[in-house]
């Protein structure tokens, strides 16, 4: 015992060093980790690490005996720091001596991939802005997984199922696809590298995140602000009744969890924004679009154009769905490209008001995971671009061909037509307020308008005084919201922050919309109660 | 007249009760053929807010109309 431990003060790597001489070493190797000054483009200038010491120090025993007994090395140690760190200093150091190199070099692998996967130590990133990020401690990618064979006859798994307790040390099975000639090891190692942001994880995004999953992709994002509904569940079927309540981008990172624990998972809980959409792409290689938010999906085209990353869009109507993968290079074609401007909430349809049968989703959510994997993977596709269509109904399926030449490039090319869209798009969230009630908006100054039809006031009506103006009329009816700042309410924020715009891009400052309607103050109150 | 196979998606296919039909239409663009198939059946989205394809190929609102053509709008959905 005592092949690893925590330090709280810095690492002496040559005593370490010295502790593994043995007589049958013919070498030994050592790995260090240290503290960097960036992360993911951001200026660091220190962290902090923390560990739940007990159970770190069982595991790090754990990990350093497996690595032995795997790769016949004749010792091994692993020391991980905790507290704070400055740049340069060591966090982690690995050392392993064997009669030969290879073991050495092996078993050092080993273990570092491993305490990175299963200790619990979390760091602290100290940004040099002031501003500091948790982040898990958690790395996707181990070599041990993609060996064949080794010197010392110890199969893939062997280790695991003598030394660790089942759950943290579960490692990925991924022969089935492995043994396709276009996927390989080669493949694997591509998506265990690959990062893919899943927007929603509704109908669309429960299949698409599941097979992304399954598949091996080394770090899912998944964005969705939304919480569970018992209405959801007839097609998002990785949640559970009991999960109702909770919010989706947690709940399905759990579920990735517990269907691959190699996959790293960073979640979203606030919807992307015209003002961090650009950015959060750029930190991908891949986008899957699978919201049910026409809004979303212009962003999506317009960030996946300007960020120069790939965009798989799907959406459903009824028993019918729509596919297309925009590749995001000039002379490809874009979501403009074809249906050039956003239309009104309301006219493309939703699940909640049109109705939809879960397969629908089903199919298409799945069709987009395989559209990531093949654009991953390398995978054949057809040269040109295309809106494919399909009707579930009557198995019609139309592949039609786009011509980037007659989209956006007879209006300044994508790229400038994204560029247009996301400056209108930021201005246009100006107008976007959150209140936790009507009163705080009425005592802020704000006079109401509601925006829903009549049969929804009559369902739910507000619990403040408010106009009337449905939002098919509100730009018609301008002159009758006076010069006092307005409110305009709907179930969702949807209609209302499509009219808040509208009337903005008439001038009219003045004009603003409740962020997530109705439904944000119904959550508030549950939420306070 | 001119004889032309129609295929609605989404919205159209609801509000016209059909996925398809074949109709002889005086129209001599497509526009004018959404136009009076707007009238006929109701349709809420202006032409602008579609696409239309005809024989599998995107085409331009004012492409004039050949009998025997397969014509397809396309409103753009959001369900997911």
């Amino acid at each position: 015992m005592n092949h690893f431990a925590i330090a709280t003060t810095d690492i002496d790597p040559a005593a370490l060093a010295g502790g593994l001489r043995q007589p049958d070493a013919g070498g030994f190797c050592a790995f260090e980790g240290w503290v960097r000054n960036s992360n993911e483009g951001k200026p660091v200038d220190g962290l902090a690490y923390e560990a739940y010491v007990e159970l770190a120090v069982a595991e790090g025993e754990r990990i350093v005996a497996e690595a032995i007994a795997r790769y016949g090395v004749s010792d091994a140690c692993c020391v991980h720091r905790t507290g704070n760190l400055k740049i340069g200093d060591i966090a982690v150091w690995v050392g392993a001596s064997a009669p030969h190199r290879d073991e050495a070099f092996r078993a050092c692998r080993y273990i570092i991939d491993e305490i990175k996967h299963r200790l619990p130590i979390w760091k602290k990133e100290r940004y040099v802005t002031g501003e500091s990020d948790w982040v898990a401690c958690m790395h996707t990618y181990r070599e041990h997984e993609h060996e064949h064979e080794h010197g010392h006859g110890a199969h893939r798994h062997h280790a695991h199922h003598h030394h660790a307790p089942a759950a943290p040390s579960f490692a990925p099975d991924y022969s089935r696809q492995l043994r396709l000639r276009e996927v390989g090891e080669a493949g694997q190692a591509k998506l265990a590298a690959a990062r893919v942001l899943v927007i929603g994880a509704g109908g669309l995004g429960a299949p698409a995140i599941s097979y992304l999953a399954g598949a091996g992709v080394g770090t899912l994002g998944i964005v969705d602000g939304d919480r569970l509904e018992a209405s959801n569940l007839h097609r998002q079927t990785i949640y559970s009744a009991a999960d109702v309540g909770g919010l989706k981008a947690e709940l399905a990172a759990r579920r990735v969890a517990e269907l691959n624990p190699a996959v790293k998972v960073r979640t979203f809980v606030e919807p992307l924004h015209a003002g961090n959409a650009v950015e959060t792409f750029g930190q991908f290689d891949l986008v899957l679009e699978c919201t049910d938010d026409m809004r979303s999906r212009y962003l999506s085209s317009d960030a996946a154009v300007l960020s120069g990353t790939p965009l798989v869009l799907a959406s459903v109507y009824q028993y019918e769905g729509q596919l297309q993968v925009v590749e995001a290079k000039p002379g490809t074609p874009c979501l403009r490209c074809l249906w050039p401007q956003e239309p009104a909430p309301g006219v493309a349809g939703s699940c909640a008001a049109s109705g939809v049968l879960g397969p629908v989703p089903g199919v298409l959510g799945t069709m987009q995971a395989m559209e990531a994997l093949k654009i991953l993977l390398g995978l054949p596709r057809p040269d040109d671009h295309a809106l494919l269509l399909f009707n579930l109904l009557d198995h019609g399926v139309q592949r039609l061909p786009l011509d980037a030449a007659c989209g956006c490039a007879r209006r300044g090319g994508c790229a400038e037509v994204a560029r247009r869209a996301i400056v209108a798009a930021q201005a246009g969230e100006a107008a976007d307020l959150a209140f936790g009630s009507l009163a705080e908006a009425l005592a802020a100054g704000y006079a109401l308008v509601d925006v829903r039809e009549a049969e929804e006031i009559d369902a739910e009506p507000l619990d403040a005084p408010a106009r009337h103006i449905p939002s098919a009329e509100v730009e018609a009816r301008a002159g009758e919201l006076g010069r006092q700042p307005v409110l305009l309410v709907c179930a969702s924020g949807r209609r209302s922050g499509h009219a808040a715009r509208l009337l903005r891009a008439r001038g009219l400052g003045n004009v603003y919309s409740l962020a997530g309607g109705v439904a944000a103050l119904r959550l508030g109150e549950r939420v306070a109660g | 007249m001119t004889t032309v196979n129609l295929q609605y998606y989404a919205q159209l296919r609801e509000q016209a009760g059909s996925s398809g039909e074949r109709v002889d239409t005086a129209a001599v663009s497509l526009r004018g053929l959404y136009e009076e198939l707007r009238a006929r059946h109701g349709f809420s989205l202006d032409a602008d807010a579609l696409k239309v394809a005809v024989n599998t190929e995107f085409s331009d609102w004012e492409r004039p109309l050949r009998d025997g053509d397969t014509v397809v709008f396309i409103p753009p959905v959001a369900g997911g």
